[in-house]
């Protein structure tokens, strides 16, 4: 999967959570759900129950950790999809 | 050494489905679990316990000046306490029909809160006003911002000052918590 492909739908599963729209339409590597989204926090928990089911992969508690911005979470999704 | 977070309930049932299949496995150990499906209403204890993490989250990161992190699942609740590795927090919470606060603390705090339910989310302008009255200055010499970890400060007369404050809004509600 290209890292376009990634990006496209990591954008598709955090648009039911994002309360900027704004932010969404300017959404960069460097976007952070909580700070530029407005996610709420109790979300991204949502958030990485769907990047589980729809990548098919399990994200421990370390990929959890990190992933508060768009460019983390695609390193933790790729490291991932490698190691599946 | 603060930490504040509220929860509104309405919203909380709106914005979040707790009982979805993993969902609370990724935030709560077993023992908190338990105590969820022990309570009279799991729900208000979901989010009670939810805010004890968060407020306690608070409290550790500017301890410890901690970049920001997800990991509520390294917060555990146990009675009123919320434990992380090896340094613990006290919590007090208050619960209403609409609403769940808690703050956390640690050592010998004298904070002050206070949460507002009238929807104008003006509890940033009230805690500058609180901030000016007790330090004696004009209003306008204070000023609120986020440190480059996201940690709320307070500034008065454009320096940087060791107040510790916590900040937290949900749908109607929100509070401040600021320790002087």
């Amino acid at each position: 999967m290209t890292k376009e492909e990634l990006l496209s739908k990591l954008k598709t599963i955090i648009e039911p959570y994002v309360q900027n729209q704004e932010g969404l339409q300017n959404m960069s590597e460097d976007t952070n759900f909580i700070e530029d989204l407005e996610i709420n926090s109790a979300n991204l928990v949502d958030v990485i129950l769907d990047v589980e089911d729809e990548f098919g992969i399990e994200i421990d508690n370390d990929g959890m950790d990190k992933m508060l911005t768009v460019k983390a979470s695609i390193e933790v999704i790729q490291d991932k999809l490698a190691a599946k | 050494m603060i930490g504040n977070d509220i929860v509104d309930l309405r919203l909380a049932s709106v914005q979040s489905n707790w009982r979805r299949k993993g969902w609370l496995q990724k935030i709560f150990a077993e023992s908190e679990q338990n105590r969820i499906w022990d309570a009279e209403d799991s729900n208000h204890m979901v989010w009670k316990l939810w805010s004890m993490k968060e407020a306690a989250y608070k409290a550790h990161q500017r301890l410890f000046s901690l970049s920001p992190k997800y990991n509520p699942y390294d917060f555990i609740c146990t009675d009123s306490n919320v434990t992380v590795h090896n340094y613990s927090y006290q919590t007090v919470s208050k619960q209403t029909e609409n609403y769940v606060y808690t703050i956390a603390y640690r050592d010998q705090t004298n904070f002050v809160s206070k949460v507002f339910t009238d929807k104008s989310l003006q509890y940033k302008n009230k805690l500058v006003y609180y901030i000016a009255n007790i330090m004696d200055v004009n209003l306008s010499a204070v000023t609120l911002q986020k440190d480059r970890n996201g940690i709320p400060c307070v500034k008065i007369h454009n320096k940087i000052t060791d107040i510790a404050i916590s900040l937290s809004s949900h749908g109607s509600f929100s509070a401040f918590t600021v320790d002087l």
